[in-house]
């Protein structure tokens, strides 16, 4: 919606065609007075909730008869129960996205001269041709003769006045109809006569005159199927039809690339200033699928047949993330379904949702899944009412919601449910006592003691190691911790195996006297080596009894006994071969081994690393991303400056809401199957992920194979289970049930492809593609992805458009190349070995694996906003954080030096000083030393309105997203190299350094769309 | 000739033993398809295999080079020296944590291995057979044989 606006907001500055163009009889610029952009969107073409195939079905009577259509059946209810006239509701909404012409064709008849807009969509649905016999999209409209196109031939049905509609939904377009109608095509020698007006004439104007550059949408052009009824012979096949219906967008190009000072504008450029909008009218269509925040597509329309899917360059498969945070209110419904026990499919072990259907009044249940007829227990029977469905419907959430859980009884136990268990593996070397490090971790462990679930069966142990390992016994009776060194690292035993382990609410006292004690024990320690491997060896042997959640803090490499590791990395000549990817992956097989072992007792580790010198997280992180954990990474870590971060980030840790020896398993529909899976996790057989601690801010990505040749369903069924044990010790089922529609048709995938996810599955394999590639060659693969996919649209398009110089994709991926561009430029992926770390680059790859898709979205293209003013202005409460935030592109253009900027990726907050911001903003918010460097100065509280409103703003930008905590740095207009380092790296749309700007990316992109287009 | 039939009575059970070997992992590896097996014992299974079959396969290549048998050397060289490169850049073994990442490919290599294999049995068996009969019949009696 956006660009488009930007778009149309471009049209009146459109300079006028010349007059001895071919347009000579276009109107003056001012013409098109009705061009605003919201009327431009608001005329869409009608759009109905998508459907899943062809015949629109009377649905009562399906439910009634549920016998004799077994797959159309199972859909029925979401289907029947919603309210028919969608085109009607949607209509007004602009923010529709792809209109709808789903496999068949919805197409506006051409609108009567003066029928308010309503009625024509209407009547465009409800002609009879049009609903008796949907099967053939183009009769209705050959058929019915539209009153433009008997008048005179092409020119005919332009010249005559078009409705309102019509006016206002192509007001820069149709004044220059009559050029092109009027003689029939003289002046386009190239374009085929038959043709005629089925592209948008704007697509005719030469590049040399068109405008600089547009990004436009087309919508649905009632002329051109007038037009085409002037050709019957010239049948085109459904698919170059159904382009005509689409509303595509593009993005004009028409300077030759290099040469791009006058002609590209690329302020019209999509960009996702509004966040991440996810497609809307799949889930309007599905009312009973589970929420988008658990489980996205990446299309919502599945390919019927594995040809289609071989052209379908993008992803196909989904982002789960299985226990998404739901607000208030959306919480998930828990189940018991007592004596009769889970309800199950038989034969698919599909669990009961809201689509499947029952039969023989109410004895038996069809499987959606599987369409296998199941008994439904006597404890669970309920009668039906005459249109089919349940009388007890409204009493059970398992047959209305698509996200429930279900508490499992003990067959679904193969020991009684584990407490929460937290182990804590704390460096206590030299560096971790300077750091401060020991200290706030120990402290914020403390402050959690009183939150940490499962209250009162949580477990806690803690094991320190620097060159030997140190034990403590907690047992209740001690009334402080005994301390037992081991230092033989060759042969570790575990001394007191029993009480190292402890219940927390019974050793209460002596864990808090250990915590306590700890940084004071440690804090003349030497101490430089770390017997990593042998420490954690001994904190699995402690654990495997029972599991839980390991927390490693790593201070430096792990020097001595088992899994010790060499300082890679700092040899140049590696970088650029093809050995590069070495230095990304674990470089002992000890790091895996552990962690399989560690998957396999369901033990999952999180790391904590804070080393300013070289840590090896590539081999620390293989922990973390086999046992489902995630890797924090606090470079040179001070307490003073990264305490703050570390508190919350551990807080936050240690308190969510976790789940706890799980496992998760996605089924779906006969025909397809999820084959390859992308996230931290380890596969315990092909389709089962084994999580041994899981919690809200966990995604996983996972992609489909067809495995016939032709899927003959009308829908596909998805259901994620994740079975696990919540902290309160209850072991539960979380079901989430969605469906998608099958199509035909390569277009309505691209109309159902959702953006967030794709880069989401896109991100993940970019980042697997570094372990085992060179960083350039993970890029190309995104790159030759995208081109792909664009190269297959344009192909569907080219036949009607003449896009020589236009980028075209649809509406639904619009902002897929400046995703692209930004997961090249993403921290893992980014530049050559001097642009990051190679710390740092395996911390954000394993970080962004495991990212939920609008976390990862945010990550990739960080808000950009602008403070100064809103900080002047005196009345401004901060009531809704949208009013502040107006996201910009991230560009240097945008910043402005005379203003402040707050840059805000998820994980950090730049506040950036122009040079010529008024000294007294800076006055206010820095205090005395406003002037010093801002290296050295760091953000504090001051005694002003200013200053309380602006960490107010911080503070509710950090509420808004609470599982990180993003650390706030300021940086000065022209403080190099911290600026760059900073912020002027992360404009993504700038070019810095070896990489490609907006610009030209999108140039090299149409470049290789069209070689062999 | 005792050595000659002693070299193929050898290298007989050192080729069953390969194709025994093989045959078994490729069965973890379907067992693990078909979530008979975890991925732990999967590998665990496997991996204890890897290296004594190197080991045997190398030597029984380098006997066939000393014994100056070319054709033999020569069949069993190719898997020999891709041994050699797996064991030098540490792939040899099943990677635990990724299991079904590789499986696929890691079922072809083994398929493709027990051809290699069965058809060095059948060779040695030939040549045994060969052998046996040389060493029971007088050398005369040979020259009736053909």
């Amino acid at each position: 919606m956006n660009t488009e606006n930007q778009g149309f907001s471009n049209l009146p500055a459109r300079p006028p065609p010349s007059s001895s163009s071919p347009f000579a009889s276009a109107p003056p610029p001012g013409v098109p007075p009705q061009s605003g952009g919201p009327e431009a969107v608001g005329f869409r073409p009608p759009v109905r909730p998508f459907t899943p195939s062809g015949p629109p079905m009377a649905p009562p009577v399906g439910v009634m008869r549920p016998g004799q259509q077994p797959p159309f059946v199972s859909q029925i209810p979401g289907q029947g129960i919603r309210p028919p006239p969608p085109s009607s509701n949607s209509f007004p909404s602009p923010a529709y996205g792809p209109p709808g012409g789903g496999s068949f064709q919805r197409f506006p008849t051409p609108p009567p001269p003066s029928g308010p807009p309503q009625t024509q969509t209407l009547a465009g649905h409800l002609s009879p041709p049009m609903s008796f016999r949907p099967q053939q999209p183009m009769a209705p409209v050959t058929m019915r003769p539209p009153p433009q196109s008997m008048t005179s031939g092409v020119s005919g049905g332009f010249a005559s006045p078009p409705g309102p509609g019509f006016q206002q939904s192509m007001p820069p377009v149709n004044p220059s109809y009559p050029g092109v109608g009027g003689g029939p095509q003289p002046s386009y020698p190239g374009y085929p006569t038959n043709q005629g007006l089925q592209g948008p004439p704007k697509a005719f104007q030469p590049p040399s005159q068109g405008p600089p550059s547009t990004v436009s949408s087309y919508p649905t052009q009632p002329g051109g199927f007038a037009q085409q009824n002037l050709h019957p012979s010239y049948a085109p096949p459904t698919s170059n039809v159904q382009g005509l219906v689409e509303d595509f967008n593009s993005l004009s190009l028409s300077n030759i690339p290099g040469s791009l000072e006058p002609g590209l504008d690329h302020t019209s450029f999509p960009r996702p200033l509004d966040g991440d909008v996810e497609p809307s009218s799949f889930a309007e269509a599905y009312p009973m699928n589970c929420h988008s925040r658990y489980l996205r597509l990446t299309t919502s329309a599945i390919p019927n047949s594995q040809s289609l899917a071989s052209r379908w360059h993008l992803p196909l498969g989904a982002v789960v993330c299985p226990l998404a945070e739901a607000p208030e209110g959306e919480e998930v419904p828990l189940i018991d379904f007592g004596a009769c026990g889970i309800i199950r499919c038989r034969r698919c072990r599909t669990y009961v949702n809201p689509y499947v259907t029952f039969t023989d009044s109410g004895r038996k249940w069809r499987c959606n899944i599987c369409s296998m007829l199941n008994d439904v227990p006597g404890e669970y029977f309920s009668h039906l009412d005459a249109t089919g469905r349940r009388m007890d419907m409204d009493q059970r959430p398992e047959l209305t919601k698509g996200s429930v859980e279900i508490i499992a009884p003990t067959e679904y136990m193969v020991r009684p449910p584990m407490p929460p268990i937290y182990f804590f593996l704390i460096d206590v070397s030299f560096s971790a006592t300077k750091s401060g490090m020991l200290e706030v971790a120990t402290q914020t462990i403390k402050s959690c003691l009183d939150n940490l679930p499962g209250y009162p069966r949580t477990q806690i142990g803690f094991i320190t190691y620097d060159s030997t390992l140190h034990f403590y016994n907690m047992k209740s009776s001690l009334s402080q911790p005994q301390m037992m060194v081991v230092s033989d690292l060759d042969d570790i035993f575990v001394p007191l195996p029993d009480d190292l382990l402890v219940n927390l609410s019974e050793s209460r006292n002596v864990v808090e006297a250990f915590l306590d004690s700890l940084p004071l024990m440690f804090q003349d320690n030497g101490n430089v080596e770390s017997a990593f491997g042998p420490a954690l060896k001994a904190a699995y042997m402690v654990m495997n009894q029972l599991g839980g959640k390991l927390l490693i803090f790593q201070n430096s490499l792990p020097s001595l006994g088992v899994g010790r590791l060499k300082l890679r990395g700092d040899d140049p000549r590696v970088y650029g071969t093809d050995k590069e990817y070495t230095l990304r992956v674990a470089e002992d097989t000890f790091y895996k081994q552990m962690a399989a072992d560690c998957t396999k007792f369901q033990i999952g580790i999180n790391v904590y690393a804070f080393s300013d010198k070289y840590t090896d997280i590539a081999s620390l992180g293989t922990l973390a991303k086999y046992t489902g954990g995630q890797v924090y990474y606090y470079p040179g870590f001070q307490s003073s400056i990264h305490g703050e971060k570390l508190r919350h980030e551990l807080t936050r840790d240690l308190t969510r809401e976790t789940a706890w020896e799980s496992v998760m398993r996605i089924r779906c529909g006969k025909g397809i199957r999820f084959s390859t899976y992308h996230g931290n996790f380890m596969l315990r057989s092909t389709d089962l992920i084994a999580l041994p601690a899981v919690d809200c801010d966990k995604a996983y990505a996972m992609q489909l194979t067809l495995e016939e040749t032709l899927l003959t369903t009308p829908t596909v069924y998805f259901q994620v289970a994740l079975l696990y044990t919540a902290s309160c010790g209850e072991r539960r089922i979380r079901v989430h049930t969605a469906v998608a529609p099958v199509v035909t048709d390569l277009g309505e995938m691209y109309r159902q492809a959702d953006t967030g996810s794709i880069v989401s599955v896109y991100s993940r394999l970019a980042i697997e593609k570094t372990l085992s590639s060179k960083l350039d060659d993970a890029r190309n693969v995104i790159q030759q992805k995208i081109v792909k996919a664009l190269r297959e649209y344009r192909n569907l398009h080219a036949v009607q458009h003449r896009l020589g110089s236009r980028l075209i994709y649809p509406e639904s991926l619009k902002l897929l190349s400046l995703y692209g561009l930004a997961i090249c430029k993403s921290t893992p992926l980014q530049g050559g070995p001097a642009d990051a770390s190679l710390d740092e680059r395996c911390a954000a790859g394993f970080t962004m694996m495991a990212l939920p898709v609008k976390k990862l979205l945010k990550l990739l293209y960080p808000s950009l906003f602008r403070v100064d003013e809103w900080l002047l202005k005196p009345s401004a409460d901060l009531g809704d954080l949208k009013d502040v935030i107006r996201r910009l592109p991230l560009a240097a253009e945008s910043l402005d030096s005379r203003g402040l900027y707050i840059y805000d990726d998820g994980f950090r907050l730049v506040l950036w000083f122009g040079r010529m911001l008024s000294p007294d903003i800076a006055k206010n918010l820095l205090g005395a030393d406003f002037a010093a460097e801002l290296s050295r100065v760091t953000l504090e509280e001051q005694e002003n309105g200013m200053s309380k409103k602006l960490m107010r703003l911080i503070k509710k930008v950090r509420e808004n997203d609470p599982s990180y905590h993003p650390m706030c740095f300021l940086v000065r207009q022209g403080e190099q190299p911290r600026e760059g380092f900073l912020l002027l790296r992360h404009l993504i749309e700038d070019q810095m350094g070896g990489s490609t700007s907006y610009v030209d990316w999108i140039l090299q992109l149409h470049r290789q769309i069209q070689q062999n287009a | 000739m005792a050595w000659d039939l002693f070299l193929w009575i050898l290298s007989f059970f050192v080729s069953l033993a390969l194709v025994a070997s093989v045959f078994y992992q490729v069965i973890c590896l379907t067992d693990l398809e078909a979530d008979y097996l975890n991925p732990f014992e999967t590998s665990s299974r496997i991996n204890r295999l890897i290296l004594p079959e190197f080991i045997l396969q190398g030597s029984i290549c380098i006997l066939f080079l000393l014994t100056w048998h070319w054709v033999f050397f020569l069949v069993a060289l190719p898997v020999t020296c891709y041994h050699a490169m797996l064991y030098k850049e540490r792939r040899h073994l099943i990677d635990v944590t990724e299991v079904f990442r590789g499986i696929s490919f890691e079922k072809k290599l083994r398929f493709t291995k027990l051809g290699f294999y069965i058809v060095l049995f059948i060779m040695v068996v030939f040549r045994l057979t060969l052998s046996a009969v040389y060493s029971f019949t007088e050398d005369d009696d040979l020259l009736h044989l053909f």
